[in-house]
């Protein structure tokens, strides 16, 4: 089975395994295998936005290049900030010759003397962005093809609405991103068509959920998020399907919040992508860690269950 | 040896603030043949040339140079003084040492000695110039105008009234452009129709006019005063000989078809006219959507029509008409509602563009004038204009400024007012642009009198909420978001370039520019020719433009074109390509090279001659003829060798 270079990043080795989990599931299904680097560490998660212009680098870039130091030129990732942390520091090395330098003398195996740094003038030019970093999602859409999700479906979500939750930071900047039109894309639709799901067409699919603020200023993501589940519930939606762990935890865990703060809310179950297809691909209920969201989803099992004619039987 | 006169232009202190002018007019006088050199501050000033014929009569001059400007600007000017005092105007050379000298440098001691090389090049040139005579050219007396909008119908017109014949080609089947579409215009609020009509029936009637609709460009040849053009007249599958516009086969037509005229909120039958006051008023079948060319069954329209207009046989025919001077007036389009994502892709139907919205106010439009919106017909309470649609947004659309869409969103919002009395309108903008007589009272009433609501900031999304059409945006002037749930939402689309312009300048092998707009020859000074002699331009498909503006800019393409048509002939520059028809071997490399297909085979000879008439002196064939036979005037072999020593420095 083919193996392809994997980088799970923090969230998904702990608090969201279970979108690891169901990834692992759902590409062994579709023939492939998510191969985890032998080693890695954090990528950091927002380096690309910070004032500090290397020292934030570092971390992604050494990542990169063990990459390609084990000879592979593609590596999968999941998790929307990871993708973006990773795809951007490239586009950084790649794009820029002084960060291409800088970042090179902190990854060169000799310790760099201090001067290299401070004239730009390193010799290491080693790591230069060759890792073409994809999103797990962009790997079906692009490499293995929708139309191959559609032939292997075990289970059918026909008749399930699905709303699509883009969130901020997979689609952004589009320049240096390049996986759709931010302003009107279709990736994850198309990806609920393949899955003979019906995606929901509602306002706020690209709309902040709060991100980070749900830290400092939770009440703020409290308030996104009830306008983002309001509108995809009054459009239709039985639920949301999310890539990003962060989108995840607001979306489900604030729930709890938005019941309080709003009593005319009613809750709405939330799914990773890699859930729904793993389900699609005929893997047991049981494997995919229902048991760590805040919203109920039997009544989304449910459906699948009675329109495949078969639960989690397998 | 010929007596050279150097003169060294200060250009006030554009050359003199980096090059040392005085210097330069001292060295120059110690190069070999140059019997006199002085400087001056403005040497295209009517003292400046006075100094250049003077010297040229009291220093026996036979040749001078003036060490200047670029060619461009001044070398007509110069050539016509030394013309004055006795010179053949071939014996007045330029050194241009500001555009590629005093310009382009700041080190004064490096800028002078350039300066002074630029100069002893020139010298070596006009040693060896030759006298020359400009080459007579006759002139075809008949215009071709491309478009029939306000531009090129008011071309066309001015052209006709002072004598000369012109043929109007339009692409669709009744002139107007798109002046015909509007309801009313700011500054004035006169109806456009109104307006329009009369200029659209005397184009119509005209004598000098021979209108050519449904029709398009298919080619071209020739050059200045010489044109040869195929002209393509579309199948229009009715006979306009016959066709006495009656409108039964309009009526009968069970065919459904999206109204392009009134932007896809009426529909019309597969044969129609685009609107009532067409010009000329004779229907076309549109064959992709007629039943019978798609089935075989129906010719209905046949059978209405009495005297036998209709004629499914019909074919394209193809004409072929000499003319001497062409202008170009294909117009604008808006960039369609469908590009931009964030304002809902086109899926919204409530959202609309500003000529949908001239439509909707129009008497004659879909609804009679009623403000009525797509979705469901009502009467929209609440409507939210979005100015800069697509304009002056650099990182995803257009990075200019569309010029009209202030204006005419104002005016929108006020016809609203006057149509919809409890109505509220609402206007997003970056800032109010009212360059224009009139224009700024115009907004500055519409603002104070009019409860017109104008908010200061960009629209960042819209999208569809039940019936409702949401508008997210920002007032920066308060700093607040604004969330306004509309009933109608009206953008105001960046003016872009007709699809076709960029496929018919690359036919008529004139210039566009950075934004698909034609080319103008100099931005300033010569605003409505193409740098192609015998190419003017008009309207907006120049760039975004008002009727006042584009009136303007047809009637100075006219005037130039009747201005070329006022001579008994042209005269063609002589410095071109000559053939030694001794040495041309026949090898034809020259006819392979010549971007104007000047070059052509004698058979007869067995040579390669030039045709005089169409040789622009670009070189291409002099460089590539390997027998040497091919020589440019005043460009030989010797002269360049020994412009290239002198520019190196060499002596
Ligand atoms: C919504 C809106 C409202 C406006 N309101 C006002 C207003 O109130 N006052 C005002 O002063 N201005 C107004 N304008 C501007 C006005 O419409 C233009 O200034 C004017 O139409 C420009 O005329 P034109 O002849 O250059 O171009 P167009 O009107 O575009 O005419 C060009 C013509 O050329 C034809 N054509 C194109 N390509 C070819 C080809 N390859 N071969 C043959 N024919 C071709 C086209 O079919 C068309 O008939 C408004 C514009 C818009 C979009
Ligand atoms: S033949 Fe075509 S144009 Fe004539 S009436 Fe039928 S559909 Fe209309
Ligand atoms: S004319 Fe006004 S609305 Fe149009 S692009 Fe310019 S600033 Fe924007
Ligand atoms: S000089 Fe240029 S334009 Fe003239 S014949 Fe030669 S190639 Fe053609």
């Amino acid at each position: 089975m083919a193996k392809i270079a994997y980088y799970p990043g923090c969230a998904l080795n702990e608090r969201s395994s279970h979108l690891d989990r169901s990834a692992r599931d759902a590409t062994v299904k579709l023939g492939f295998e998510l191969d985890e680097l032998d080693t890695w560490t954090c990528c950091g998660a927002v380096p690309p936005v910070s004032e500090e212009r290397v020292m934030n680098l570092v971390a992604p870039s050494r990542i990169l290049k063990d990459v390609r130091d084990s000879g592979r030129d593609i590596l999968i990732t999941i998790c929307d900030f990871c993708y973006n942390t990773l795809k951007r520091t490239n586009f950084s090395i790649k794009s820029d010759e002084i960060i291409r330098k800088r970042v090179n003398a902190f990854l060169a195996d000799d310790t760099p003397e201090r001067d290299y740094l401070e004239k730009d003038d390193s010799p290491w030019e080693d790591y230069a962005g060759e890792v073409k970093v994809i999103h797990l999602m962009e790997y079906l859409r692009d490499e293995l093809g929708y139309d191959k999700i559609t032939e292997s479906l075990k289970r059918s979500l026909k008749g399930l609405k699905i709303a699509p939750y883009y969130g901020c930071v997979m689609l952004r900047p589009q320049n240096e991103i390049q996986l759709d039109d931010p302003e009107n894309p279709a990736i994850i639709e198309d990806f609920i068509t393949a899955l003979d799901a019906q995606p929901v067409k509602y306002p706020y699919r690209t709309e902040c959920c709060g991100s980070y603020l749900s830290v400092s200023s939770p009440d703020a993501s409290t308030r996104l998020c009830y306008r983002i589940l309001t509108s995809a519930r009054n459009n239709g939606a039985d639920a949301i399907v999310v890539s990003c762990p962060l989108c995840f935890y607001n979306l489900d865990s604030r729930q709890k919040a938005i019941s309080e703060a709003y009593p005319d809310f009613t809750p709405l179950p939330i799914f990773y992508f890699t859930q729904l297809l793993s389900v699609a691909l005929g893997v047991e209920f049981g494997r995919q860690g229902f048991e760590k969201h805040y919203v109920d989803v039997t009544p989304v099992l449910d459906k699948i269950a009675s329109s495949t004619g078969k639960g989690d039987s397998e | 040896m010929k007596r050279i006169g150097v003169f060294v232009c200060h250009c006030g202190i554009n050359i003199a603030e980096t090059v040392d002018v005085k210097r330069v007019a001292e060295e120059a006088k110690e190069m070999e043949g140059v019997a006199y050199a002085q400087d001056y501050i403005y040497m295209c000033s009517e003292p400046g040339q006075t100094l250049v014929r003077e010297k040229i009569v009291e220093e026996k001059l036979d040749a001078v140079i003036i060490a200047a400007c670029s060619p461009t600007l001044h070398e007509s000017t110069f050539r016509a003084a030394a013309e004055e005092a006795g010179l053949n105007p071939w014996q007045c050379e330029i050194a241009n040492i500001r555009e590629q000298c005093s310009w382009v440098h700041t080190d004064r001691e490096k800028a002078t000695n350039k300066a002074i090389h630029i100069v002893a090049t020139i010298v070596q040139k006009t040693k060896l110039n030759e006298s020359l005579e400009p080459i007579p050219v006759s002139i075809t007396k008949k215009a071709l105008v491309i478009g029939g909008g306000i531009a090129g119908i008011q071309a066309a017109l001015d052209i006709a009234d002072s004598g000369y014949k012109v043929i109007l080609v339009e692409k669709e089947s009744s002139i107007g452009g798109h002046m015909a579409q509007l309801s009313e215009t700011f500054p004035t609020l006169d109806c456009s129709q109104c307006i329009l009509t009369p200029k659209m029936v005397a184009a119509g009637k005209h004598p000098n006019i021979e209108l050519m609709t449904y029709s398009e460009i298919e080619g071209i040849h020739g050059y200045v005063g010489n044109f040869k053009v195929l002209i393509r007249r579309k199948a229009a599958f009715v006979d306009w000989s016959i066709c006495n516009g009656c409108g039964l086969c309009m009526e009968k037509c069970p065919a459904k078809v999206s109204s392009v005229f009134d932007r896809e909120l009426a529909k019309h039958g597969a044969i129609y006219v685009p609107f009532p006051q067409a010009v000329p008023n004779k229907p076309v079948i549109e064959q992709d959507s007629c039943i019978y060319f798609k089935s075989g069954q129906c010719r209905l329209c046949e059978k209405v029509c009495e005297i036998g207009a209709i004629d499914f046989e019909q074919n394209d025919q193809f004409v072929e008409e000499e003319v001497g001077a062409i202008i170009t007036a294909t117009g604008f389009e808006t960039l369609p509602v469908a590009d931009l994502a964030e304002y809902g892709a086109g899926d919204v139907p409530d959202v609309i563009d500003g000529l949908a919205f001239e439509r909707l106010l129009s008497a004659s439009g879909p609804t009679v004038g009623e403000v009525k919106r797509p979705s469901d017909g009502m009467v929209p309470k609440e409507i939210v204009f979005v100015q800069c649609a697509g304009s002056r947004d650099p990182e995803r659309y257009k990075p200019y400024c569309s010029k009209i869409c202030c204006m005419y969103t104002t005016k929108h919002a006020l016809l609203y007012k006057h149509r919809v009395h409890d109505g509220q309108p609402y206007i997003f903008y970056i800032d109010i642009r009212t360059g224009g007589k009139g224009y700024e009272e115009f907004y500055q009433n519409a603002e104070e009198e009019e409860g017109i609501i104008y908010l200061r900031g960009k629209v960042a999304k819209i999208f569809r909420d039940g019936d409702k059409t949401v508008v997210w945006g920002t007032d920066t002037l308060t700093g607040r978001n604004i969330e306004i749930a509309a009933d109608l939402v009206v953008l105001a689309t960046a003016v872009i370039p007709k699809d076709s312009t960029a496929e018919l300048a690359q036919k008529l092998r004139i210039q566009t520019g950075p934004n698909g707009f034609l080319a103008e020859a100099h931005p300033k000074l010569r605003p409505v020719e193409s740098i192609n002699s015998g190419f003017f331009i008009a309207g907006a498909a120049q760039g975004p433009k008002d009727i006042p503006e584009t009136v303007a800019q047809a009637s100075g393409a006219a005037c130039k074109v009747i201005s070329l048509f006022s001579r008994d002939h042209l005269e063609q520059d002589p410095a071109i390509a000559w053939v030694d028809e001794d040495l041309c071997g026949g090898c034809r490399i020259c006819i392979s090279v010549c971007p104007y297909d000047a070059r052509e085979y004698d058979e007869e000879q067995g040579i390669a001659l030039v045709n005089e008439a169409l040789c622009e002196g670009c070189g291409s064939c002099v460089a590539a003829c390997a027998c040497g036979a091919t020589q440019q005037r005043n460009l030989s072999d010797s002269q360049i060798k020994s412009m290239v020593t002198a520019s190196l420095g060499g002596e």
